[in-house]
């Protein structure tokens, strides 16, 4: 089983190999938008293809929100940010070990993953209650809202959960599917299950931000 | 081969069942969402980039059921 490189900062418990690659996540991913974006033009570089295509696929996935364009900043950083934390996990080595555990994807780490479905949470919620008022989770004093609200508050604990073990779970049983290859095999057989890891990381990438876009456009859109 | 004796030998009964009866349902969830991706591609060949989009979401959501008894099995046989 994966172990975590575990310390204290102060009273709170800390997993610094989640935190190590979770920066290295974040920095790869400023640091490409940054290149990305220089030297912005009428008639684009290469670079700029790039960027605009990768814009090009946000804003198709988000047509099904009215307004949609508004919720790219938080869909685009979720997904480029689940793509790179996964695909860092699929480096044949995992290149630096630690004595326990080893820095792989933080995605791998359910800490990691419940805080970014509390996110998506948090903001579907906001978004719900700046369009609605208290219509977005209360619908009146009947016996079908009352049940409708109470499935509303089950769905508050349920959406995040389903988001984050569903994100952890893929990515831990890949890991330990490649390790459980690599100890079987002498040579070379492991490496389809490799190629479908990374297919994975991509799924689960775009997974999240649909599930993120189905959770936001139900709280924004009118009944 | 011995004979089962303790709790901590029923452990990994528990954790091959988790893994199995999930994996059971995941199977037939996904044949079910390639039979319905089948069906409407086939009746409508033109549709079939807007099918294939959902057909991969759909797809991982019932895959996902099956890694959830993966993740219990393992928290039970990593104890």
């Amino acid at each position: 089983m994966h172990g975590h490189w575990a310390g204290y900062i102060g009273n709170l418990h800390v997993h610094f190999d989640t935190l190590i690659a979770m920066w290295c996540a974040m920095l790869f991913v400023i640091i490409m938008s940054l290149i990305l974006t220089r030297k912005l033009d009428i008639i684009p570089n290469k670079m700029q293809t790039v960027a605009e295509s990768i814009m090009k696929f946000f804003i198709e996935n988000v047509n099904d929100i009215p307004q949609g364009e508004k919720h790219i900043p938080l869909i685009g950083s979720l997904f480029l940010f689940i793509l790179f934390a996964n695909l860092m996990g699929q480096l044949p080595l995992k290149l630096i070990h630690l004595k326990e555990g080893e820095i792989a994807s933080p995605t791998n780490d359910i800490n990691m993953t419940a805080a970014m479905a509390v996110i998506v949470l948090f903001y579907y919620l906001y978004q719900g209650f700046k369009k609605k008022g208290i219509h977005a989770i209360w619908h009146g004093f009947s016996v079908s809202g009352i049940i409708m609200f109470l499935v509303e508050l089950l769905e508050m604990i349920t959406r995040p959960l389903s988001l984050a073990v569903r994100l952890f779970a893929n990515i831990l049983a890949g890991e330990i599917l490649v390790m459980v290859m690599v100890s079987m095999f002498a040579i070379a057989l492991p490496i389809p299950f490799m190629l479908f890891e990374i297919f994975v990381a991509f799924l689960q990438a775009f997974v999240f931000m649909m599930l993120s876009i189905a959770y936001i456009s139900a709280a924004v859109t009118e009944e | 081969m011995e004979a089962v004796k303790t709790v901590s030998d029923m452990i990994y009964i528990g954790a091959g069942l988790a893994v199995g009866l999930a994996a059971m349902g995941a199977g037939i969830g996904l044949g079910i969402a390639t039979k319905g991706f089948m069906e409407g591609a086939s009746r409508q060949p033109e549709l079939i980039e807007n099918l294939q989009k959902k057909f991969i979401l759909g797809a991982a959501l019932a895959e996902a059921c099956g890694i959830y008894g993966l993740l219990i099995a393992l928290i039970l046989s990593f104890k």
